[in-house]
């Protein structure tokens, strides 16, 4: 469904952050930011920009949508909250309403990956050995069956497809924070189309195509790893190594939607961020521990513990 | 269209390869965008600006609650393309039922074929996909070949597969086994379109399976086919275990059919018995038969009468 009416911007083909546009309803000016939405203050109505595609900045070729609610968002945030606020200072205070849905700029990423591995596959065998043992203080003989196992050398190849791998395009939401609620579900991907973005944050990707190729690919080897783990004939294997090569990638704008609630304890301290993922509710906060409250919490076990025995003590006593 | 990467076909609405995950490029629609512009989206019924809305899963209005609708990711429901015709009619089908009752041996009663009352004789159309593919297959596996103190040895290697006009059954009705058996025997090249074959008098299977189930059914299936066939020659060795099979799966086409049997429910002496007579190849009877109790404990008595004989001989 295509937006129905233009709000004026500067014709530029990639708006760098910090244009102004304005409000295709009441006029006022908004700050774009690193941002390809905005919601005019004065009167809450929400623009999406469309714009031509730039190398780094390309246009978004898929979008997932999101399904968890912003109540949903505060309860599971919350929820999370309440399990680290014993150990964690910065979300005792944390306010969870301020929790913001950001639809981040990502990449979809797939390839054929093709590898050649060498590992040591153990295969197991059984054998019959004799031992001595004293039995009623005799030296007897008896016979046992034990598991051994002979090693063989194998080298190989191995080819695949690496798909539905998804990184960061964002410098504010790192891949690794990303992979704590991953995954997405891809049955819901949609082509991208403003409707589905209109009165959220869209962030503009901050990444270049390049560093995200090369987050992919690593990520396309982690994961030809733990395939390759899998493949191991043998009983057991070690040792396993492989060289990868990728052929026919292919890479993806989308935008992927993240609940993030970011709290700054301090002024002089970077953020602490919490994010969640807008289709799974699945959430990830750092799990830094207090020391302070750390050593008050064992402080009051170790207290509770030394009322109980002093109880207990009283009361066996005459 | 087809994929770029590995020639998989692609079908209507695909947003990318089911097979290798590439994504399909959009139709271009409408003029390019050369400047950047920010749009409003607008309620049609009250003109009001409105956002996506995550529980409606759609763009909403919050002031006439209006719902907009959005493109949805499209998963059909999978429907027959192609059906293939009975080449054997009622009558016939009965004959090869009466015909296998009689080939079935000894130990099977010997009233059997002319005793048994059938009690029910359908026209079914099961539900199967039909695929063409080739793929390069990565393997490793464990053998007897070049074993040494272990009975196993590890062994790994790649092979070539071209697979033509393999059937996958989606049956409900009859088992793996009965529909592995009915396979080979079909004409798959005189099937007709469903439209052409409305008329038809029989029951027939839906697939009841969307299309993303079916394509995962029918990869799975695709994998196992693999490992089935890695050990008749690609393996060296007679015997196997730990079989991995890597598919890189290219220029999977697959087609939906309607495949004919005659289902038969026959009586003998107060039990129901199921047979499936091919629909295209009548010397094709599978079932369940009765066995003829007083002919294996005859059998049993004569066994044990001669052991107890040559006993007998030997003590003296």
């Amino acid at each position: 469904m295509p937006p129905t009416q233009d709000a004026s911007i500067a014709a530029d083909p990639a708006p760098a952050p910090g244009k102004v546009l304005r409000c295709g309803e009441c006029g006022a000016s908004i700050v774009l930011g690193a941002y390809r939405s905005a919601v005019c203050p004065y009167c809450a109505s929400p623009s999406v920009v469309e714009r031509p595609a730039a190398p780094d900045l390309p246009n978004p070729v898929f979008a997932l949508p999101f399904t968890v609610s912003k109540d949903r968002a505060v309860a599971d945030v919350g929820r999370w909250q309440r399990r680290m606020r014993l150990f964690h200072r910065s979300f005792s205070k944390a306010t969870i309403d301020e929790i913001k849905g950001v639809y981040l700029p990502a990449y979809l990423y797939s390839s054929v990956v093709e590898s050649r591995y060498q590992a040591r596959i153990g295969e197991n065998y059984t054998e019959t050995e004799t031992y001595t043992t004293t039995e009623n203080g005799k030296t007897v003989t008896r016979t046992r069956t034990v598991t051994r196992t002979e090693w063989r050398d194998l080298a190989g190849e191995h080819a695949a497809y690496a798909t539905d791998l998804v990184v960061t395009a964002s410098r504010g939401l790192p891949n690794a924070e990303l992979e704590h609620i991953e995954p997405f579900d891809l049955r819901a991907l949609r082509r991208y189309d403003p409707a589905l973005v209109s009165g959220w944050l869209v962030e503009e990707p901050s990444l270049r195509l390049d560093e995200c190729t090369k987050m992919a690919r690593v990520e396309a080897q982690r994961q030809e790893g733990e395939r390759l783990s899998a493949f191991m004939p043998g009983d057991k294997f070690m040792d396993l190594s492989f060289s990868m090569t990728v052929r026919d990638e292919s890479i993806d704008p989308i935008l992927v939607p993240v609940w993030v609630l970011a709290v700054r304890p301090d002024p002089a301290q970077p953020a602490v961020r919490v994010v969640a993922n807008g289709q799974t509710a699945e959430v990830w906060g750092p799990e830094k521990v207090s020391a302070g409250k750390i050593i008050l919490f064992i402080v009051a076990i170790v207290a509770f513990i030394a009322v109980l025995a002093l109880i207990a003590t009283h009361g066996r006593a005459p | 269209m087809n994929c770029v990467r590995c020639q998989t076909p692609l079908e209507e609405s695909d947003l990318r390869c089911c097979i290798c995950a590439h994504a399909v490029p959009a139709a271009v629609s409408g003029a390019p965008v050369t400047a950047a512009r920010a749009r409003i989206l607008r309620c049609r019924e009250c003109a009001a600006a409105i956002s996506y809305d995550a529980e409606r899963k759609a763009p909403r209005c919050a002031f006439c609650g209006a719902v907009m609708e959005v493109e949805e990711p499209v998963d059909p429901v999978e429907r027959a393309e192609l059906i293939l015709p009975f080449a054997i009619d009622r009558a016939s089908a009965t004959a090869s039922l009466r015909s296998w009752m009689r080939s079935l041996g000894w130990f099977r009663p010997g009233d059997l074929s002319s005793a048994a009352t059938v009690e029910k004789l359908e026209p079914l159309h099961w539900a199967a996909w039909i695929f063409d593919a080739d793929a390069r297959v990565t393997w490793t596996a464990d053998s007897d070949a070049d074993s040494g103190r272990s009975d196993w040895a590890p062994h790994g290697g790649s092979a070539r597969f071209t697979w033509r006009n393999v059937v996958v059954s989606a049956s409900r009705g009859l088992s793996g086994k009965e529909t592995v058996k009915l396979t080979p025997r079909y004409l798959i090249d005189g099937a007709r379109t469903a439209a052409e074959a409305a008329g038809e008098d029989s029951a027939r299977e839906t697939f009841d399976t969307q299309r993303s189930a079916a394509r995962a059914k029918i990869v799975a299936a695709i994998e196992a086919i693999a490992e089935e066939q890695l050990t008749q020659g690609s393996i060296p060795g007679r015997r196997f275990r730990n079989v991995h099979a890597a598919v890189l799966l290219e220029r999977l086409t697959t087609r939906r059919y309607l495949l004919p049997a005659w289902v038969l429910a026959y009586r003998y002496k107060g039990s129901l018995y199921r047979s499936v007579v091919h629909g295209q190849d009548s010397s094709l009877v599978l079932g369940e038969a009765p066995v003829s109790w007083a002919k294996i404990l005859l059998l049993v008595g004569v066994i044990a009468a001669v052991v107890v004989g040559v006993v007998a001989l030997l003590a003296h």
